[in-house]
C-alpha cells in the first residue's frame, strides 16, 4: 500500500468520523458523499476499477441524492 | 432548488453522462464495468434529467407504467436467457454460446453483452422510480 493509498485511507477515516459529529444534516450529506468519493479512488488504487464505478455512481450519487429528498421532506413536514 | 448554474452545468454534462452509460453498460464484459454500473450511472442520469428540468418530454414519454412495463420485459427475457443457458448446462446439451471474448470486439462474448444491457435496464428503471416515487409521491 503507497502513501497516497494511506493518504485516501486517513481521509476515510476522519470523513466516517466527521458524519457522527456534524450538527447540520445536509452537510452531514455532503461528508458522507466525500467518504463515499475517497472509497472509490481507494478501490480503483485496490485495482478494481469496476467496483470504483458502481461506488462513485451509487454512493456518492444515488445515496445523497435519495437523503437530500428525504432531508427536504423531514423540514416540510415538521415546519 | 434548481439555481440557473446546476441547470446550465447539467445541460454541459448530461450528454457525456449518457454516453458513458452506455459505454460501461455496452464494453462491460471487455473492459471495467457491466450491467449494475451502467445501470445505476444511467439511473443517476434520469434522476438528474428529472429533477433539473422536471417532467419534460422523456417524462412525459415514458411513465411510470411504462417504464415497469420495459423493466418486466427485460427481467422476462434475462430469464428466458439465463435459464436457456442454465438448462442447457444441466442437460448437457449445447446452448447459446458464451465465448471467453477477446479486446476490441463488441460481439465475440456471445450471451454476455445482451444480459449486461437486460441488467442495466431494469436497475436504471429501479433507480429513477425510486427517486422519482420518493419525490414526488407518485409515479
Amino acid at each position: 500500500m503507497n502513501t497516497f493509498s494511506m493518504l485516501i485511507l486517513g481521509l476515510m477515516i476522519i470523513g466516517s468520523v466527521a458524519v457522527s459529529y456534524v450538527k447540520n444534516l445536509m452537510s452531514a450529506v455532503i461528508v458522507f458523499m466525500i467518504y463515499s468519493l475517497m472509497m472509490a479512488v481507494l478501490w480503483e488504487q485496490l485495482n478494481a476499477p469496476d467496483l470504483a464505478i458502481t461506488e462513485a455512481a451509487v454512493g456518492a450519487g444515488i445515496t445523497t441524492v435519495l437523503f437530500v429528498l428525504a432531508i427536504r421532506r423531514v423540514r416540510r413536514k415538521v415546519s | 432548488m434548481t439555481t440557473p448554474i446546476i441547470r446550465r452545468i447539467v445541460g454541459w454534462l448530461l450528454p457525456f453522462l449518457w454516453i458513458f452509460s452506455f459505454y460501461i453498460m455496452l464494453f462491460g464484459h471487455l473492459s471495467p464495468g457491466g450491467g449494475f454500473s451502467g445501470g445505476s450511472v444511467l439511473g443517476a442520469c434520469l434522476i438528474l434529467d428529472r429533477h433539473v428540468n422536471g417532467a419534460n418530454a422523456f417524462g412525459a414519454r415514458f411513465t411510470g407504467e411504462r417504464l415497469l412495463k420495459l423493466s418486466l420485459a427485460a427481467l422476462l427475457l434475462y430469464g428466458i436467457l439465463k435459464g436457456q443457458s442454465f438448462l442447457a448446462g444441466v442437460l448437457h446439451m449445447n446452448g447459446l454460446p458464451i465465448p471467453l471474448g477477446t479486446p476490441g470486439n463488441i460481439l465475440s462474448s456471445g450471451l454476455i453483452l445482451p444480459l449486461n444491457v437486460l441488467v442495466g435496464i431494469v436497475v436504471a428503471v429501479a433507480f429513477y422510480l425510486i427517486a422519482t416515487l420518493f419525490e414526488e409521491g407518485h409515479l
